[in-house]
């Protein structure tokens, strides 16, 4: 990894209004190869290529039923679930395919964590609900466990708001921060990539306004990438977009460029509203 | 008219006719089970109330007339003509409708009987003397009478010859009260000697010979071994000789006093007080004093053990072998559900065999109970438990050890009957789970064994806690497979003791359930075991809202903890 390119994502991620981003410079840290998906017969998923670049918010727009989510989902395993997809193709992290035989599921979610459309945090305690992933590793130093804890809400910027009920349910927080709370549970297991699907459709303007506060926060720290319905959204807090229709990558590029500057009709009718 | 027509029409379209039906639907179940506990409670409790003895002169047409003394039971209305053919002499005419009562006489060792119909027309110079005395016995039921005298080691040493309550008869009385308490606190003693004392040396002499009949299966049997053993057991014989003579001592005591008694029918009766249990004159009790009597002789029934066919005394035993087996049911059937529920929901392919397995499972719980009995029988203790006694305690047998009814193979047999209701109620849960939690476990890195773990099965649980409370309210009631697998009408040590190990897994045990059916048909003093009957209807109700009301609260409390997420 060269210092010289980390440094230069740093200055361009500052001055993005003046500086158009090149997905050229950027460090691959997921891409996708051939990424062919099916539901039983029905394919899903059309052949994606595209990388997702380390550090950066990519976000994922596109009409209901296009993918979008399907692929987030491919990034972290979670279509495993699903007893009749199937897929070939392949997706790398850093170096290796996740998608080869062997590969260790639970420790490759660890890695691509991943936060949900309704906030699902579990009936626990606030503290249990974050130490969840250490304890799932097997660490149980309280030291360590209580630090971690403090760091991860401090991340999701949820500390201040929760400090003095740490040990009450989880359930009885309002919507926005169980759904801070799932973030900052994600982060506390030091994830590479943090996947999130349609975090802020569930919550209020305000709680929305707070998560994507949250996200140009923790592009410091980790690769983001976030599905989404809303374009203001995906223009706000992301660095590259990618349009998909049908379960087709049609065209991904960096923000600016592609909200300004559409290269294909299928995107601009859609960021017009002409259609979706 | 018209009118009218179009007001019913629109009543009926209002929807009120429907809500009446149901309302009444809810009210005559809601009747009917309140109508039944009252009916069981009134019986049942009805029967510890100490009621007044009468003193009256009976006087049959044609008969000759004779004086009792008896406790009403009840009364009911017959026709002249149903007394006639039933070979009452009754002269003609006079009332078609004659009032009947069955009298509890006691005195059964005198009389022969100790309930008996009369009819009510025909008993003059009724009253309630004070001094008329009702003792309940060990053995023969109660005794009524008056009291005459006090005798110690057949020395009288307070006497009377008055019927009324004159200072001799109530100076009388005091000795005789005092000398029944006397008995008793020796009573005790006695008992706790023979049962506690004796028993445990029974029991290490019996663990003595069973010892010494391994080591001889085993060929392993030498003069040393024998001489070990030997030396134990003369260590037994010595302690054993010791308790003998202490009991021959006590028993001697115990009867060193007597009473005579007047019967009704004027004879005089000598009987040892260690023959009785409580003596009381119900006619000089004031309401306190029965209330008082009343609790003492529930606490007795709840903790004492039963007498006289099981028609007298207490249940204690079976209470106990009642809510042991439950316990060791749910001990064994929450577990066993629970996993065999996950893996059909979570980890099987779902598909034709899993639903065929479904099926079966809830036909499983429609199966009567006494197939079950037999199944336990033919399978569990004919088969696995001759086979654990071949391989475990060949040194027992021929008399068997696990190859008989028990403790354990009733529990396992209701377990087997309740395990499909736990299975259904543990896949509903399951199934219940959101899917968005699981996903937010394993996006955590969690495998599915620790998301189920850590997650699914703790917010299950309040559903797993319903199939249990299911389980628990089907198999407390159950009877009939029990009465094949190790219920006995008389079990009065407990399966649960301080002899090793402790708990008796292959003791026989007695129950509330088959004690009401026992106590009911199968005793030898209908009248006097009637009411025992509601008592013990009611008990075992109790018992099993009881286990059922902790149940659910700790059902509660798990909902509370993991209520599910409403979004």
């Amino acid at each position: 990894m060269s210092e010289a390119k980390t440094h230069s994502i740093d200055i361009s991620a500052m001055q993005r209004s003046q500086q158009a981003l090149r997905i050229e410079d950027e460090t691959v840290c997921l891409s996708v190869k051939d990424l062919h998906l099916y539901y039983g017969e029905k394919e899903a998923l059309k052949g994606v290529d595209m990388i997702i670049p380390e550090k950066k918010v990519t976000a994922f727009i596109g009409p209901s039923g296009c993918g979008k989510s399907t692929l987030l989902r491919c990034f972290n395993r979670m279509n495993d679930l699903v007893d009749s997809c199937r897929i070939t193709g392949e997706i790398n992290l850093h170096d290796s395919n996740i998608y080869e035989k062997g590969t260790d599921v639970a420790e490759l979610r660890r890695r691509v964590g991943m936060v949900f459309q309704k906030p699902n945090p579990f009936p626990k305690s606030i503290y249990e609900n974050v130490a969840y992933g250490l304890r799932i590793q097997g660490i149980n130093q309280k030291r360590v466990i209580d630090e971690t804890v403090e760091w991860a809400l401090r991340s999701a910027a949820l500390w201040d708001e929760v400090k003095d009920r740490l040990h009450e349910s989880a359930l009885g927080m309002s919507g926005g921060q169980q759904q801070r709370l799932v973030i900052a549970r994600t982060v506390a297991v030091k994830p590479e990539v943090l996947l999130l699907d349609e975090p802020a459709s569930a919550l209020d303007p305000i709680s929305t306004l707070k998560i994507e506060e949250l996200i140009h926060e923790l592009k410091n720290d980790f690769t983001i990438a976030i599905v989404t319905h809303n374009m203001q959204q995906a223009a706000r807090v992301s660095d590259y977009t990618a349009f998909m229709y049908m379960g087709d990558l049609i065209e991904f590029g960096d923000t600016n460029s592609l909200f300004t500057n559409p290269s294909k009709q299928q995107t601009e009718d859609y960021i017009t509203g002409r259609y979706g | 008219m018209k009118m009218e027509k179009q007001s019913v029409s629109q009543w009926v379209k209002s929807g009120d006719p429907w809500v009446w039906l149901n309302a009444g639907a809810v009210a005559i179940s809601v009747i009917m089970v309140v109508g039944l506990l009252l009916l069981i409670a009134v019986r049942g409790l009805g029967h510890f109330w100490p009621a007044d003895v009468m003193q009256a002169t009976y006087s049959l047409p044609g008969e000759k007339s004779y004086t009792i003394a008896a406790e009403r039971v009840e009364s009911v209305e017959v026709t002249a003509a149903q007394l006639r053919e039933a070979g009452v002499n009754l002269p003609e005419g006079g009332d078609p409708l004659l009032k009947r009562t069955l009298l509890k006489m006691g005195n059964r060792d005198v009389y022969g009987a100790d309930f008996g119909w009369v009819l009510d027309k025909y008993l003059s110079d009724i009253q309630t003397p004070e001094m008329l005395f009702a003792a309940e016995r060990h053995e023969w039921g109660n005794l009524y009478g008056y009291l005459m005298s006090v005798k110690e080691d057949g020395q009288v040493v307070s006497e009377t010859s008055d019927l009324t309550p004159t200072d001799s008869a109530l100076a009388t009385w005091a000795t005789f009260e005092k000398s029944i308490e006397r008995a008793a606190v020796i009573h005790d003693e006695i008992k706790d000697i023979e049962k506690g004392d004796i028993g445990k040396i029974n029991h290490a002499l019996e663990r003595i010979r069973l010892k010494q009949r391994r080591f001889e299966l085993n060929g392993e049997l030498t003069l040393e071994v024998e001489a070990d053993l030997a030396a134990e057991r003369s260590q037994y014989d010595e302690e054993y000789k010791g308790l003998q003579a202490n009991l021959a001592d006590l028993y001697q005591q115990i009867n060193r006093d007597s009473f005579t008694v007047r019967v009704m029918d004027g004879t005089v009766h000598e009987i040892q007080v260690s023959k009785i249990v409580h003596a009381f004159r119900p006619n000089a009790m004031g309401v306190f004093e029965k209330l008082g009597f009343y609790f003492n002789k529930v606490w007795e029934f709840l903790t004492d053990d039963p007498r006289e066919a099981n028609t007298e005394g207490g249940v204690f035993p079976a209470i106990f072998g009642t809510v042991m087996m439950v316990l060791l049911m749910t001990v064994l059937v929450t577990p066993f559900g629970v996993v065999a529920a996950v893996y059909l929901r979570e980890y099987a392919k779902q598909g034709v065999i899993t639903r065929v397995i479904r099926i079966a499972v809830n036909n499983l719980a429609g199966v009567p109970s006494i197939v079950y009995g037999v199944f336990g029988l033919g399978f569990f203790i004919y088969f696995l438990g001759s086979g654990i006694d071949q391989a475990f305690f060949p040194e027992a047998l021929p008399s068997p050890t696990f190859g008989t009814g028990g403790l354990m193979w009733a529990s396992i047999t209701l377990a087997l009957l309740t395990v499909p209701v736990v299975i259904v109620a543990t896949e509903e849960g399951l199934s219940r789970i959101p899917r968005n939690v699981r996903e937010g476990s394993l996006a955590l890195g969690a495998t599915k064994a620790e998301t189920l773990w850590r997650v699914v099965l703790p917010m299950a649980s309040p559903a797993i806690m319903t199939g249990v409370i299911l389980a628990v309210a089907r198999a407390a009631g159950e009877v009939a497979p029990l009465m094949l697998v190790g219920v006995v009408k008389l079990a009065p040590t407990l399966p649960l003791d301080g002899n090793y190990p402790f708990i008796h897994l292959d003791q026989k045990f007695m129950h509330l359930g088959f004690h009401i059916y026992d106590v009911g048909f199968q005793s030898p003093n209908v009248e006097a075991a009637r009411p025992l009957v509601y008592a013990t209807a009611l008990l075992l109700v109790m018992v099993i809202a009881l286990l059922n009301l902790s149940a659910v609260t700790i059902r509660n409390h798990l909902r509370e903890k993991y209520k599910s997420l409403e979004m």
